[in-house]
């Protein structure tokens, strides 16, 4: 094991030893700057971003169980924006809840994005363990983190025990699916599962995984936990947790479907279908119905998780000769940093109305139009962007998402999607409505709050900017996707 | 002169930007901004009128630029005859339609944004060659509508009666935001059926390119154009007010303040006559002609249909609104007739019409500001106090009955005529009905409102137009007398691309149709 070796997960080391730094940091600062733990969270997350554009980190580490390739690269790239943006924009929040145990909270979340790091290029499906491991555990911690022995509400509690049992039975399910999966192919590696044969032990194996990873990524009908688990726990955090666990959860469907079994996606593509078509109906339907807002967006998450599995599902064309379509990767690539920037915005600007005593319901958005313009503007375009509304970045990772599955043969599936998004309007539209067409509940401006509105601004420009200019980084994507699947 | 198209479909949308940035608090300027992307717009749909060339034909000021090249989508523009004619009905709407709204206190930043990211989205259409950008800038052109018509609309008290009385209080029919809601919806359900077809479109066609001349070049499978087309036809005829999916229209239209509703009927219900037409019957021919004779059969359900609502309503607002809708049901029988004459008089319509109706919402606009009221059984005598929308709506509603000298009679009797040519000679004789029924309800409107006795006691200060109010009256009443006068300045445009596309459609029939 040279030095080199380690160049290769220089990025999950430097998060590690960013968590550490964290602990060790806290225990000399006094109480007054604990803010500081923050932005230094920030800071390691920002040097790992930075070191993940300039250094090369391609390679190997142990024997090919681990893999830097460009699709690691890109998925880490992400990880680290998700949770760079997360955690300045939850600063203040955080700040105000749970002063004193600042520390162990960056600690945790850091420790939790260095196993979505080596989720991201992990080929070995015990190292696929650990790495789910490393990224659940402190999720569980984090979501009950504003439960003080003081108060009479429960609710933080019950969000990180649901996440806590969920998760853990997912792990369990992961693990024995795993053992099933690695007694039939007798070896650990992920890509030994396109030499084997299918039996039905492995197809128990591989049903049994998926269903495990859909959990971890809110999937219908492993999607309980979601709203609730949303509801109870901080809304900085509900942020982080709509976005990156569910990447991560897809990573390790991408790294175990389409680069395990690639060329045999009749295997695996009924199941996928299955639970995109079931996030799709059950996500928007549900969401229908909903007056809290972290619930709203709770069930919208589980709706765009089905237009995502349904890129993953394209991967497969359904004339199985023509082998796996890179396009359906690259469409989902392209989704996840819509999905972020979009649904951050969104989730910030909650937390700025809650904050101001609006509630956590959606009449907390009444009147924004006329409180504060410009941040009413932002949430529209994140909204729009949701929805799937022209010019925002939105739209473009829904149609692409549906050009890909209709070249895959979907077409089925792209008709209820599309049907399913206007559906989806209806409810962002609710939002909409309260906060142009009806009157503020509280006249009172907004409290300034630099660090969120620096992230809500960062949202915006990239929601309209890449929603004006796609290109660069569709064609990223694409390349990226061709990468992989070849 | 290049980057014009560019220029014109950009313009408002740069100066909505502009306005972003204005402090809400200066109006004259938010004003004067959004005034200055209009008139852009038009000024340069004048110079595209000017500077096409008639004698090569074709389309002409083509730009290409890449969006998304891997994937085959550019933003590709550029300009026909019927191109021509469109541009520059926009132009004279949305110029209408900023001086119409110049004195509106509420929220004029957002309301001004809104408008000309719409109308942005409009231009874009109508110049668009690239299906995937035809596609985002039709779905730009719905959702603003939601805004406009839900924070500045006007509800309106809807007595429920009939059968669905319980829904109707439950759900607030003639509200604003029910009319905003029920727009958007139905309209982005049609957008939903457009969206599948084009990619199946795209897909079939494996050219990985969504420039429309290509796809248009391609044979498609016969099942494909037959389930396209009517998929397309009942996702653009949403937006067109096909029967029976043009519910929204009238809710939609009473409820919309007024700059909306003149761009709403006179444009964007084109917009998707326009889709029909284009994408429609000129990408998937043999589904089009297989289905000539629905699209025929629904067009003049519509004439009847709109016109009979029409009578029978007593709000002025919703008696426009149905008369959009009849008219729009000529516009499509012209389309589904196949023939020189009927494609010209369809676009001539939408033309003609277009104008017609953004000038009724504009005088509409003007009566319910003044006398706070649309309920004409309590209108009369208007005629004595404002003379100058009297008269300005008189040739309004002549245009719509198609008096000649006046745009509308020129649209009318090319549809008339090509429906006579066709294979459903029946067409038009139904829709000589139809113009008859129009004038029934147009004359009784004019005169219950206008002329005749009154004005009673609560209208008898009612004041003419006054300042600025008088620039959308003049611009679109002029441009009917001086389009129905001289029906050649635009017509020779239109009749051009007519001949070219209908040609090359036809292929070996064409000797017989023309």
């Amino acid at each position: 094991m040279s030095p080199s070796d380690f160049r290769v997960i220089s990025l999950e080391l430097i998060v590690g030893a960013g968590a550490l730094l964290i602990l060790l940091v806290d225990l000399f600062l006094p109480a007054a700057k604990k803010k500081l733990l923050g932005l230094l969270a920030a800071l390691v997350l920002g040097i790992a971003f930075d070191v993940s554009c300039l250094a090369d980190l391609s390679g190997t580490f142990r024997q090919g169980s681990y893999v830097g390739d460009d699709l690691a690269l890109f998925l880490k790239q992400f990880f680290l924006a998700t949770g760079f943006l997360a955690v300045l924009g939850g600063l203040s929040r955080c700040q105000e809840r749970f002063n004193s145990r600042l520390g162990e909270y960056y600690a945790l979340i850091l420790a939790s994005i260095a196993g979505m790091l080596l989720l991201a290029g992990c080929r070995d499906f015990l190292l696929l363990v650990v790495a789910f491991e490393l990224m659940g555990v402190p999720l569980y911690a984090l979501a009950a983190w504003t439960k003080q022995p003081e108060t009479e509400d429960e609710r933080p509690a019950e969000s990180g025990f649901k996440l806590y049992v969920t998760g853990a039975i997912s792990s369990a399910a992961a693990l024995f699916a795993i053992s099933l999966i690695i007694g039939s192919t007798g070896s650990t590696r992920i890509d030994a599962l396109a030499q084997v044969p299918m039996t039905p032990l492995l197809g128990l194996g591989l049903a049994m995984l998926v269903g495990a990873m859909g959990f971890k990524i809110g999937a219908v009908p492993f999607h309980l936990w979601v709203p609730d688990t949303y509801q109870g726990t901080t809304t900085p955090f509900a942020a982080f947790l709509a976005i990156a666990p569910k990447a991560a959860g897809l990573a390790a469907l991408i790294q175990v479907l389409i680069g395990g079994l690639g060329a045999r996606g009749d295997s695996w593509q009924d199941i996928v279908l299955l639970l995109a078509a079931a996030s799709l109906v059950v996500g928007n339907l549900m969401a229908l119905v909903q007056n809290n807002t972290k619930r709203l967006l709770a069930f919208s998450g589980v709706g765009h998780m089905g237009v995502l599995l349904m890129g993953l599902a394209a991967v497969v064309a359904v004339d199985a000769w023509r082998g796996p379509q890179a396009e359906g990767l690259a469409s989902l690539l392209f989704y996840l940093p819509a999905y972020l920037v979009s649904n951050l915005g969104l989730f910030l600007v909650a937390e700025r109305l809650e904050r101001n005593g609006g509630g956590p319901d959606l009449t907390a958005f009444k009147g924004l139009g006329r409180r504060s313009p410009w941040l009413a503007m932002a949430s529209l375009l994140f909204l729009l962007s949701l929805a799937g509304i022209p010019f925002v970045v939105g739209f473009w990772a829904k149609l692409y998402v549906f050009l890909a599955a209709w070249g895959s043969g979907l077409a089925w599936l792209v008709i209820l999607a599309a049907v399913m998004t206007v559906v989806g309007l209806f409810y962002y539209l609710r939002i909409v409505r309260a906060m142009y067409m009806d009157a503020p509940e509280d006249s009172s401006p907004l409290d300034p709050s630099p660090t969120l509105t620096a992230v809500v601004f960062v949202c915006l420009a990239a929601t309209a900017g890449i929603g004006l200019y796609p290109g660069p980084l569709i064609e990223l994507c694409r390349a990226v996707a061709q990468a992989f699947i070849s | 002169m290049s980057g014009l198209l560019e220029t014109i479909v950009a313009a408002p949308f740069l100066a909505a930007v502009a306005l972003l940035l204005v402090p809400a608090n200066q109006k004259t300027s938010l004003r004067v901004i959004s005034a200055i992307g209009a008139l852009v717009s038009l000024a340069g749909s004048i110079q595209v009128y000017r500077l096409y060339d008639m004698t090569k034909g074709g389309m002409q000021m083509a730009v290409s630029y890449p969006v998304v090249p891997d994937l085959g989508i550019h933003l590709k523009l550029a300009v026909d005859g019927w191109g021509v004619s469109l541009l520059l009905l926009t132009g004279l709407i949305i110029t209408g339609g900023v001086f119409a709204s110049w004195t509106l206190e509420d929220r004029p930043k957002e309301f001004f944004v809104f408008l000309l990211v719409l109308v942005a989205g409009v231009f874009g259409v109508f110049v668009c060659q690239d299906l995937f950008i035809f596609f985002l800038f039709y779905e730009i052109a719905v959702l603003p509508m939601y805004l406009l018509i839900g924070i500045w609309g006007s509800s309106n008290k809807v007595a429920e009666a009939g059968p669905f009385r319980v829904v109707w209080k439950l759900f607030d029919v003639g509200g604003k935001e029910y009319a905003a809601m029920k727009l958007t919806l139905m309209l982005l359900v049609g957008s939903a059926l457009i969206l599948a077809v084009m990619l199946a479109m795209y897909h079939s066609a494996g050219a990985g390119t969504f420039d429309m001349q290509v796809l248009g070049q391609h044979k498609y499978p016969m099942w494909l154009q037959s389930v396209g087309f009517l998929c397309l036809w009942v996702g653009f005829g949403t937006l067109a007010g096909l029967w029976p999916f043009h519910t929204w229209s009238p809710d939609g239209h009473a409820s919309a303040p007024t700059a909306v509703s003149m761009l709403h009927a006179g444009v964007l219900m084109k917009l998707g006559a326009f889709g029909v037409m284009r994408v429609g019957m000129l990408m998937l021919p043999d589904g089009a002609l297989q289905w000539a004779w629905l699209v025929g059969l629904v067009a003049v359900i519509n004439i009847f249909h709109g016109a009979m609502c029409a009578m029978a309503q007593k709000d002025l607002k919703y008696i426009i609104a149905y008369s959009s809708v009849s008219h729009m049901g000529v516009v499509m029988l012209g389309a589904a007739t196949f023939t020189v004459n009927g494609w010209n008089g369809a676009v001539y319509q939408m033309f003609a019409h277009g104008l017609m109706t953004g000038l009724f919402f504009a005088l509409v606009g003007l009566i319910y500001e003044k006398s706070h009221s649309r309920w004409i059984p309590d209108m009369g005598g208007f005629g004595k106090t404002m003379p100058g929308i009297a008269t300005f709506f008189t040739i309004g509603a002549l245009s719509s009955l198609g008096l000649p000298a006046l745009a509308g009679f020129v649209a009318e009797a090319l549809v008339f005529i090509g429906a006579w040519q066709s294979d459903h000679s029946w067409w038009a004789l139904v829709g000589l009905v139809g113009a008859w029924l129009t004038a029934i309800y147009v004359l009784r409107g004019a005169k219950a409102i206008f002329w005749g006795e009154g004005p009673s006691e609560e209208f008898q200060d009612l004041e003419d137009a006054r300042g600025i109010e008088w620039v959308a009256l003049w611009l679109l009443g002029l441009g009917l007398i001086v389009f129905g006068c001289v029906p050649r300045l635009i017509l020779d445009h239109i009749d051009l691309a007519t001949v070219e596309v209908l040609r090359e459609l036809m292929g070996t029939a064409w000797e017989g149709i023309k």
